[in-house]
């Protein structure tokens, strides 16, 4: 699920050279980002076979490339879906409805506003308005600080340095070391254990 | 040079009445859709627009019982009417941003170009946090075929998000 206002252009170079075997589709409004709460990429649910979340929200790296960034290793994360493919519900990774209802927060008015004012400036921006675009997109900025899509993406659009006074690498540091993903709570049950914990 | 003096009358009439067509248009995006509108000359904080731009602006239709949306339907408060509704000669205005505050529906504006976004009710938007059904979308492949979440009921789904950026 690409997250890109770019569209399927600024997505096909990276669908096309990882050929997937899977559904890749191009979100150039973010939709999904909005309609689940998301704040960054990677982000992964799952879902179940009767369409209901199993695990909400969590960071998803899938390979060590960002290791040095973010300190996180990928295998358990991908032992984990593994486990889920081969158990279904009785994986100790699927969380009980509870758990999954406690890990999901409602949306706060400034986010649903934050939410608003990305789409706006996303629409000014393909209307070819890319200045009058900056103001709609800091507000968003401003009103859910903790969205990096929202800030990457507005920053991708322009030079970053000019026009917000800032880029990522500078906002990481800034953050020293505080996490900026969804964080990944995995219980640390051995691999097809049984023992179902929430 | 009578009939030139006449065509450029003509011309100099219509760029005035483009213009001022252009200072009362108004964009609505509502469901995510964009709309142009005609808004009330006075319009200015709040969006008044015609009672038929809001139905095709946003499906909305104003009845004795509320302004309703197939089964769903808003009542407006007894002692506020005036705040939504004004009739003025033949035509009727409906003020679409103070009814987006009635209905908790997040509305932000971009003056300068005259686009109005009306984003999700909270209630819409918050749905899913008791149920857990996974919120729905349809978004397109990179040949522009169209998949829905709904499509793979009965398989697992790993949903997961990337970005170019």
């Amino acid at each position: 699920m690409a997250q890109d206002t770019g569209g399927a252009k600024a997505a096909a170079p990276w669908i096309t050279a990882a050929k997937p075997e899977y559904t890749a589709l191009v979100d150039e409004k973010q939709i999904v980002t909005q309609k689940y709460g998301m704040v960054n990429v990677p982000t992964a649910v799952w879902i179940d076979e009767q369409g209901r979340i199993v695990r909400p929200n969590e960071v998803a790296f899938i390979d060590d490339r960002f290791k040095s960034f973010t300190n996180m290793e990928s295998a358990p994360y991908i032992d984990a879906i593994r486990d889920w493919a081969a158990n279904g519900a009785k994986s100790v990774y699927v969380l009980s409805a509870a758990e999954s209802k406690a890990r999901l927060k409602p949306r706060s008015d400034d986010r649903s506003r934050a939410d608003a004012e990305f789409a706006l400036a996303e629409y000014l921006y393909k209307q070819g308005k890319g200045a009058d675009a900056i103001p709609h997109f800091k507000e968003a900025q401003r009103l859910d600080p903790d969205n990096w899509n929202y800030k990457r993406q507005a920053w991708a659009l322009s030079d970053a340095e000019r026009d917000y006074g800032t880029n990522f690498g500078k906002e990481v540091k800034k953050l020293s070391g505080r996490p900026y993903y969804q964080p990944r709570k995995l219980p640390e049950a051995k691999k097809g254990a049984n023992d179902r914990r929430n | 040079m009578i009939n030139s003096l006449f065509m450029l009358t003509v011309i100099a009439a219509s760029v005035v009445a483009a213009h001022a067509a252009d200072q009362n248009t108004r964009v609505i995006i509502y469901d995510d859709v964009a709309t142009e509108v005609s808004a009330a000359p006075a319009s200015s904080s709040d969006l008044w627009i015609t009672t038929g731009d809001l139905t095709r602006a946003t499906r909305f239709v104003i009845k004795p019982q509320g302004v309703c949306r197939d089964e769903l339907c808003f009542p407006l408060p007894k002692n506020r009417k005036a705040e939504f509704v004004s009739k003025k000669g033949t035509t009727t205005w409906f003020n679409l941003s103070a009814f987006a505050k009635l209905i908790r529906q997040p509305v932000v504006v971009d003056q300068k170009n005259g686009v109005w976004y009306f984003g999700a009710r909270d209630a819409e938007q918050n749905g899913y946090l008791a149920s857990l059904e996974a919120p729905n979308f349809t978004l397109p492949d990179l040949n522009g075929k169209l998949h829905s979440l709904a499509d793979f009921r009965g398989q697992k789904v790993l949903l997961v998000t990337w970005a170019s950026w």
